[in-house]
């Protein structure tokens, strides 16, 4: 697990650190006249992986790919993306980019603005004749292209969004926030997409402050606040072993709390079930044990792991997990 | 070419919106009233004046004149309205963010609208005074000194007004814009007025001023060298001969324009391409 304020690649990368990252920031640094936004990022997303880009709302996510485009120029440190310094047009060339502010041209249907962005992208007219109805159809538009896009609900304007951005068959895709207006099916069939993508071979730079869509599809992470990475690296790496032991019995009493408390920190009761803090998951057969000697009927013995959103919670406010 | 891929992409907006649409029917009302309105009141000085042919020559000119004036307002205003929001508006809403990422530089973006606008402006204004010349020479047997020349500095007028919008819409946010360049383009026509009278009360330091107020903006001015041409050429002629109307009218120029004027106007629309560029570049979005 990395505890540094920067997302280099792990020690047990380093095979997969020695291919020539997709994105690489370093010393990246934006200020807004006094106000800082980026502080000294660091980091590399590596091919064919889904980084997932994860912080509180104005920590500077939208920022930082906002710089990968182009879109924002840095005040210092180094950008590159697919081998281009960030805003070179001829790195956007394979590059596909859903914003967070997405909004489209209300005038235009669909599969009008698919075409447009095609022939921006130096799609040829049968490229664009096949791969429009395809990625319509990929978002969940199908049959719908020929709609005007002020008719658009606004989750249908993120998934044209979504298709734009997957449109020319690009090797990075920059999806800020691609889920916000999207109802519950909908985030999944995002994640579904963004999993379809990986399995091409695509590179995913995910920015959200979802953590349950980062957790779902993400290989590495690095959490963001007020501009600095706090915490970077592989997802199960980050959340560590299972700590605590959720024991879940026919009935609790201060006795069995007594004994539960020699192999542990009891840190929750709720009902029958009894919450654990252990040093590790040798511990489960002695507390199994001790239970069913006692004559506790042991319903379940569940190892518990730190979940994303404790860790990112803890970063966040400063209660490191 | 990506601009190019823009330029389309706008006019398809213009044509979609029903800009083009209500242009095309508001245009064509207006060349219908100034039909009927030169045709009754060209008559009735023909009548009234007993064959004064200085009258008639008089009252076509200034009836011509004073409809391409229209005409020039309503491009400017167009110029204006087209420009203010160029870049602004579609920057402010986060429309532009999708289209940026793509392999398409700041400068391709800005030209392709600025393409997009310059083709509706001067088709909008060379149709228009063409469609008041041939009305006038239909009705009056109207001759303008060179249409040709007076078509070419209309245009390059609403090429300054517009280039002018745009690079303001790539610093200002589009109301202010909107403030700004309708200010400078009143603060341009005031000037040619004042000057106007300068010369005609040979008040130097009114001229000046006038010339001044052509140098911040050379709308008023190219309007005025522009007018030269439209005016018939047997007002100029007749005036001329019998002394009348040395000064010209108010709105239109007595003389063809200098050669400072055009190298100052084409200057102006190159610099301010290359300042909006700049500035466009710069901007974080």
């Amino acid at each position: 697990m990395s505890r540094q304020a920067s997302a280099e690649p792990l020690a047990g990368d380093r095979a997969a650190a020695e291919v020539a990252p997709v994105i690489e920031m370093v010393g990246l640094r934006k200020a807004y006249g006094r106000r800082v936004a980026l502080h000294d990022l660091t980091l590399q997303v590596r091919p064919g992986e889904v980084f997932g880009f994860l912080g509180p709302n104005g920590a500077g996510k939208t920022t930082a790919v906002k710089i990968l485009t182009g879109l924002v120029r840095p005040s210092g440190g180094r950008v590159r993306v697919l081998g281009f310094d960030a805003g070179d047009p001829q790195g956007r060339r394979r590059i596909g980019y859903l914003p967070e502010q997405f909004r489209f041209q209300d005038w235009a249907t669909g599969a009008e603005l698919l075409d447009f962005h095609g022939r921006l992208a130096g799609m040829s007219a049968d490229e664009r004749r096949s791969r429009v109805p395809e990625v319509l159809e990929q978002v969940g538009l199908g049959g719908r292209g020929r709609d005007r896009i002020g008719g658009y609900s606004k989750g249908m304007t993120q998934r044209i969004g979504l298709a734009q951005a997957l449109l020319a068959r690009p090797a990075l895709v920059l999806l800020d926030e691609p889920t916000s207006a999207l109802d519950p099916v909908g985030r999944r069939e995002v994640r579904d997409i963004i999993r379809a993508v990986r399995a091409e071979g695509v590179t995913v730079f995910l920015n959200s402050h979802l953590l349950g869509e980062v957790e779902a599809v993400c290989d590495r992470v690095a959490i963001v606040d007020r501009g600095r990475i706090v915490r970077s690296g592989r997802l199960a790496e980050l959340l560590g072993p299972a700590v605590s032991l959720r024991v879940e019995l026919d009935r609790v009493d201060h006795d069995l709390l007594r004994e539960l408390g020699r192999h542990g920190d009891v840190v929750e009761v709720a009902g029958t079930s009894v919450t654990l803090a252990v040093d590790g998951l040798g511990q489960a057969p002695a507390v199994a044990e001790l239970v069913v000697q006692r004559g506790y009927l042991l319903y379940g013995l569940v190892p518990v792991q730190q979940s994303l959103e404790d860790l990112f919670v803890g970063l966040v406010h400063g209660e490191t997990a | 070419m990506n601009a190019l891929q823009v330029t389309r992409w706008t006019l398809q907006e213009a044509l979609r919106r029903r800009l083009l649409l209500g242009l095309l029917l508001l245009s064509a009302a207006f060349v219908a009233l100034f039909a009927v309105g030169f045709l009754l009141l060209y008559r009735e000085v023909e009548e009234t004046s007993g064959g004064d042919r200085l009258a008639a020559v008089l009252s076509a000119n200034i009836l011509t004149v004073l409809g391409l004036y229209a005409v020039q307002f309503l491009g400017a205003f167009l110029a204006l309205f087209l420009s203010v929001g160029a870049i602004s508006a579609d920057a402010d809403s986060g429309m532009l963010h999708a289209v940026l990422g793509r392999p398409l530089s700041r400068w391709q973006y800005l030209i392709g609208r600025w393409l997009a606008f310059a083709a509706l402006l001067s088709g909008y204004v060379l149709v228009m005074s063409g469609a008041l010349l041939l009305t006038a020479r239909a009705v009056a047997g109207y001759q303008p000194v060179d249409p040709l020349r007076a078509a070419a500095l209309l245009v390059l007028e609403m090429l300054v007004l517009l280039t002018v919008g745009v690079l303001g819409s790539t610093v200002l946010p589009t109301l202010a814009n909107g403030v700004v360049t309708f200010s400078l383009f009143g603060f341009a026509w005031l000037g040619g007025i004042v000057a106007f009278i300068g010369t005609l009360a040979s008040n130097e330091a009114m001229a000046n001023l006038g010339t001044a107020a052509g140098l911040l903006l050379p709308s008023d001015a190219l309007w005025r060298g522009a007018s030269y041409y439209f005016q018939s050429a047997s007002f100029l002629a007749e005036t001329s001969a019998v002394g009348a109307f040395t000064g010209g009218v108010p709105f239109a120029g007595s003389s063809p324009p200098r050669l400072a004027l055009l190298a100052w106007a084409l200057g102006y629309l190159l610099i301010a391409h290359l300042i909006a560029r700049a500035a466009f570049a710069r901007r974080d979005l």
